[in-house]
């Protein structure tokens, strides 16, 4: 076996994709740190440093080999959004700075303004995120938190939601096929859709209730959490820069929320 | 002293009027291969549980009775104790699987990993487990994208890295194709001597090859508890589960008069040729 998770190693990866990068060959928890820094700086930064903070995300993405993907990502999520947040704050929501546009249509400028913070900050964090998931492989985060003696009950919560969406959404799949060889109509109206949902609905809420006492059974017949601490196969490489890298990013990002608070 | 021992098990689910299990008594030996067989809603997959000692469990206790391992009820253990001790696989494959690894490696690692074995004693059993069950080359898969009996296999592998003295299969070869099922015995058939392995089974060939020792569960007892010969000729067994190809057309001879008076009804093509030899020469 390899000693990280790689290209062929499962593919419930999510967004992960395999690369040499400085952040594929990082410890996951200093890739995790980094990312919780991110999000906290977004969340203290005016305007200006949470657009410098995505450009920066970005490019930091190309130079990973992730680009792409974590652009596409952020683009697909935050255009509507921006959109909405824009009209909604721009135009609709009452200010007493409205201004005349076109006709009789207004705008207010500090409605403007907050719609760009928001719009920025939620875009800086996702841009952390994204540059995350896509460097780290899933299976690397759960080994780096068993490494840390983190309960392996902390360690499941994490990993069963990434695993069971490929068997749920098969369900879903078969359940749906099912339901229309005996007549479920699934084409027609709004509203004829809207009254089959409760008999697609139904089976697949009472199978996954089912399906969690197996799980159960299972995970005790294989004696999860019997011992205080699990063996780690291929545990992802760390090194004293990496700890210590951490400690000074989590001192900021405590810094950075903690100044602003306390200088209010 | 039995390795495992159900005594007088009374049991029924909750709100149920009639028991799954009926003053049921029954022992099993270190090294055993056993086939309980038993039609649909016999209570194969109930038994198959309190053997494995995942009943008692909440309310789902005994009305009578117990089941014992060493001489020590099963609510005695703990939890690392039984898990090394006893293993249980289900006979629906994709619910066999922990949910908690992203590789066929790691789905396997999992239960010896969480008894802190050294990383050295997880990989080899891990090895191990996967070249028993023919795994090797799906090592790096999803489990989740692998078909029913690749998970069928994945799951015994899973049960197998546990090391256990008792293995319990239920409906094992139920997902997979004639060539696979014959090559699963061949690799079960393989299995360490001292392993006991409990099957259950609705299937009638496929026992004659994993197991030496046959029962007949039916209205939640032990009918019929013997050779296979004894309990595949058993009346009982014939009206609920019917019988082998081979023993069908030798029953089918017999029926016909032409059978030598005294000579048992063959049940392999392995003994059928000189059964029927005999039968020609009658």
């Amino acid at each position: 076996m390899s000693s990280r998770s790689g290209p062929q190693s499962g593919q419930t990866a999510l967004l992960f994709l395999p690369g040499d990068s400085l952040l594929h060959r990082a410890n996951p928890l200093t890739s995790l740190i980094f990312m919780l820094w991110m999000i906290s700086a977004a969340a203290v930064l005016p305007t200006i440093g949470t657009t410098i903070l995505i450009v920066a995300g970005v490019a930091l993405s190309f130079a990973m080999g992730v680009g792409p993907r974590v652009t596409k990502r952020l683009v697909i999520t935050m255009l509507p959004l921006l959109v909405a947040l824009l009209v909604v704050h721009g135009f609709l929501v009452s200010r007493p700075d409205f201004i005349p546009l076109v006709g009789p249509l207004t705008y207010s400028p500090t409605g403007l303004e907050y719609a760009a913070q928001v719009v920025t900050r939620i875009g800086a964090m996702l841009t952390a995120s994204l540059i995350f998931v896509t460097t780290t492989h899933p299976g690397d985060i759960l080994k780096s938190l068993d490494q840390r003696g983190v309960s392996p009950g902390v360690s499941y919560l994490i990993a069963s939601p990434l695993l069971l969406i490929e068997p749920f959404s098969e369900r879903a799949k078969a359940i749906r096929d099912a339901q229309r060889a005996r007549g479920l109509d699934l084409t027609s109206t709004f509203k004829a859709r809207f009254k089959a949902l409760p008999a697609l609905l139904i089976p697949l809420i009472t199978l996954a209730l089912s399906d969690l006492d197996h799980r159960a059974s299972i995970l005790n017949s294989r004696a999860f959490r019997a011992q205080k601490h699990r063996t780690v196969i291929d545990a992802p490489p760390d090194d004293r820069f990496q700890v210590w890298l951490r400690r000074v990013l989590i001192v900021l990002a405590i810094a950075q929320l903690g100044i602003p608070l306390l200088w209010r | 002293m039995a390795l495992i021992k159900v005594e007088d098990l009374f049991f029924r689910y909750p709100q149920a009027k009639a028991p799954v299990l009926d003053g049921l008594s029954v022992a099993f030996e270190q090294g055993e291969r056993v086939a309980i067989l038993a039609p649909n809603a016999a209570g194969k997959t109930t038994l198959a549980r309190w053997l494995a000692g995942l009943y008692p469990d909440g309310g789902l206790v005994a009305e009578r009775g117990h089941v014992s391992m060493d001489g020590k009820p099963w609510p005695q253990w703990s939890a690392a104790e039984r898990a090394a001790a006893v293993q249980f696989v289900g006979q629906v494959p994709s619910q066999q699987l922990t949910g908690c690894a992203f590789t066929v490696y790691e789905e396997i690692a999992f239960g010896p990993c969480n008894l802190a074995l050294p990383e050295g004693e997880v990989r080899a059993r891990v090895e191990q487990a996967l070249a028993v069950c023919n795994l090797k080359h799906l090592a790096k898969r999803d489990p989740f994208t692998l078909s029913g009996g690749e998970q069928q296999r994945l799951s015994i592998a899973a049960a197998l890295a546990m090391q256990p003295r008792v293995l319990i299969l239920d409906e094992p070869t139920s997902n997979l194709d004639p060539e696979s099922r014959d090559d699963f015995i061949a690799q079960l058939d393989a299995l360490p001597a001292g392993l006991t392995v409990i099957v259950f089974e609705v299937a009638l060939r496929p026992s004659l090859g994993l197991a030496r020792r046959f029962m007949l569960l039916d209205e939640g007892r032990i009918v019929v508890d013997g050779t296979p010969e004894t309990v595949l000729a058993h009346p009982r067994c014939i009206e609920t589960l019917g019988m082998t190809a081979v023993a069908r057309a030798a029953f089918e001879i017999r029926e016909a008069g032409r059978w030598p008076e005294g000579l048992a009804l063959p049940l392999t093509l392995a003994v059928a040729e000189q059964s029927f030899r005999e039968a020609a020469r009658a």
